[in-house]
């Protein structure tokens, strides 16, 4: 898809493969240690932090999120895809538009009503770990939500156009 | 309602992501039932109300770095080394050796790319014969399932809120027995193969268990944790991620820091895929329960059948279709809520009817035309796909029987459970 995008949007999705990457290996890393740290800290110091399993969950949902955009820029998705081994060179690309149109729709839903979720719980001053402000880690999901439909949207644009030059479709 | 559902069936297998298709049923569902859509941010918030999902990442993680080190090639060597001098002797402890490393690794098939194509060659020399060297590998890749700590066993667990102990307890002779069906016929077909049979010789065992003396503990301490009560399991899952990371960066070094964060992006792509199909799963089933579709099935099911042998017969069926065309992991998220409170109405263990699930979705690896094993297999080995079918065919049989032999033999299972 590289060929199509102007050198902003190619260099803003350089940078969003960068951060993302970034955030896994941060992520994943901390929940190591902070796993770990506290069966050294309960065995062997008999203490803890209280606060970490709190955390680990947190940053579980967060490693979820940004691995499941990270899957969706490679399309590596699961999903079945059986039918589409079988359909001709134009009519796949058909097919694969209509996937990826559905797909950035139904990612699109998620992220906006999510969003209100995340912004009434903004309003009502939910809270976690203690004092902190709950919708600060619940923002995860609608973002996460709106990336891979942004995502799907750029595949799907890109599939609608080699239906209309009636190539076939990439894998 | 039937035509929303036929199209979302027809985007699935047009290829659509699972999670889209299972997002937009619970979504449809939901604004049917006049409930406010912010419902999702609800449900896929979930994730981080269940502690056990930790162990997720972590084990994952460890099992990419695991067969990235040299860790595979060390196996088979104690493996030539303990039996290869036994007739079948390579064979046998090749499907052991495959079976640990998938309840290590989690059955994404990463089993027979970092191992296979190391016994692959190995059996060769030792004068098997090909097709058998192709079908043993391609179904030894998802042997090892039903043992602690793969990752299936913990979501179905997770799904399926059953305690995970006896999730791990119950895998032990149902594994075992897979494991041991298959040797023996390994055994039994080449009980005439006495071409060269290796030297046993204790120097190359001690020296092979020697070169290993830093990953041997590993399983020790994880399943000794484990089944003695020390660890939970995402404690376990931490230790296991930890360990590996010291032994094969900082005191191995077979894996270079430059090389890490590649490998954990790539094994986090692959939890944010399952973990994703998840959370819009815990939507779609806390919608389905509300309107009461397991009782509506369970209604269904007991019109069809109306004794236990014939559920169990009707659900084998099922579960080998449902493994031929769906991967492991949204198979246990999609159907299990479904069929656990239909199993659990025919008087069936919840522990036991997820090891007969998984079981019966191993097989779904190696059934054709779209089992995963098949086309890793084809595609590492340079092979094409109809030989893979055939190659396989004979394990896949006697795999089919010792999954038959799981699902009506209950004791079996529960046998570490009883009292």
């Amino acid at each position: 898809m590289a060929e199509q995008q102007s050198g902003i949007i190619a260099r803003l999705d350089r940078l969003g493969r960068l951060v993302e990457n970034s955030m896994l290996v941060l992520l994943l890393t901390s929940m190591i240690l902070l796993a770990s740290s506290q069966i050294i800290l309960r065995n062997f110091f008999d203490s803890g932090f209280v606060w970490a399993d709190e955390v680990l969950r947190i940053l579980l949902l967060w490693t979820a999120m940004f691995g499941a955009v990270a899957a969706s820029r490679q399309n590596r998705q699961i999903a079945i895809d059986v039918l589409s081994r079988f359909l001709p060179g134009r009519w796949n690309s058909l097919a694969m538009t209509l996937v990826q149109f559905f797909t950035a729709g139904v990612s699109g839903l998620i992220a906006w009503h999510s969003y209100r979720f995340v912004n009434d719980s903004r309003i009502y001053e939910d809270l976690l770990m203690g004092d902190w402000p709950a919708w600060i880690f619940q923002s995860v999901i609608p973002l996460g939500f709106a990336l891979i439909a942004y995502r799907y949207l750029v595949f799907g644009l890109g599939s609608a156009s080699r239906v209309i030059r009636g190539e076939g479709a990439r894998a | 309602m039937i035509v929303v559902s036929l199209l979302l069936v027809l985007l699935a297998l047009l290829g659509a992501p699972l999670f889209a298709v299972i997002a937009a049923s619970a979504m449809w569902g939901f604004a049917n039932a006049d409930v406010d859509l912010s419902v999702m941010g609800i449900e896929i918030f979930g994730l981080a109300e269940v502690p056990i999902l930790l162990a997720i990442p972590l084990f994952t993680f460890a099992g990419y770095l695991i067969s990235e080190s040299g860790a595979p090639r060390r196996l088979v060597r104690i493996s030539n080394a303990l039996l290869g001098w036994l007739p079948g002797g390579l064979a046998m402890i090749s499907l052991a050796a495959c079976a640990l490393f998938t309840a290590f690794t989690g059955a994404s098939g990463v089993t027979i790319i970092a191992l296979g194509a190391l016994l692959y060659p190995a059996l060769k020399e030792a004068g098997y014969k090909e097709s058998f060297n192709l079908g043993l590998v391609t179904s030894a890749g998802s042997l090892g399932l039903l043992f602690a700590p793969s990752l299936p066993l913990i979501l179905y667990g997770v799904v399926a809120e059953v305690s995970i102990d006896s999730l791990f307890l119950g895998g032990i002779l149902p594994g075992t027995l897979m494991v041991v069906m298959l040797a023996a016929y390994s055994f039994w077909v080449n009980r005439h193969n006495r071409a060269e049979p290796g030297k046993f010789s204790w120097t190359e065992v001690r020296d092979s268990l020697w070169e290993a003396k830093w990953e041997l503990p590993l399983p020790v301490v994880v399943l000794g944790g484990i089944y003695g009560g020390v660890f939970a399991v995402s404690e376990a899952a931490a230790v296991t991620a930890l360990y590996v990371l010291i032994i094969d960066v900082l005191i191995m070094r077979e894996v270079s820091l430059r090389q890490l964060p590649r490998i954990m992006q790539e094994s986090m792509v692959l939890v944010g895929g399952i973990l994703i199909i998840l959370a819009v799963s815990l939507a779609s089933t806390n919608y389905m329960i509300d309107s009461g579709v397991p009782d509506k099935l369970f209604a269904m099911v007991e019109a069809l059948v109306d004794t236990r042998f014939g559920f169990m017969v009707a659900l084998l069926i099922f579960l080998l279709v449902l493994g031929a065309i769906l991967d492991i992991f949204s198979a246990i998220v999609l159907v299990v809520p479904l069929i656990l409170p239909v199993a659990q109405g025919f008087g069936m263990n919840p522990v036991h009817l997820g090891i007969v699930f998984l079981a019966a979705m191993q097989l779904g690896y190696l059934t054709p035309p779209v089992g995963l094993n098949l086309f890793i297999a084809s595609f590492r080995f340079e092979k094409s796909i109809t030989s893979i079918y055939m190659a396989t065919l004979p394990f896949l049989l006697i795999l089919a029987v010792s999954v038959v032999i799981i699902a009506f033999w209950p004791e079996l299972t529960l046998y570490f459970l009883r009292d």
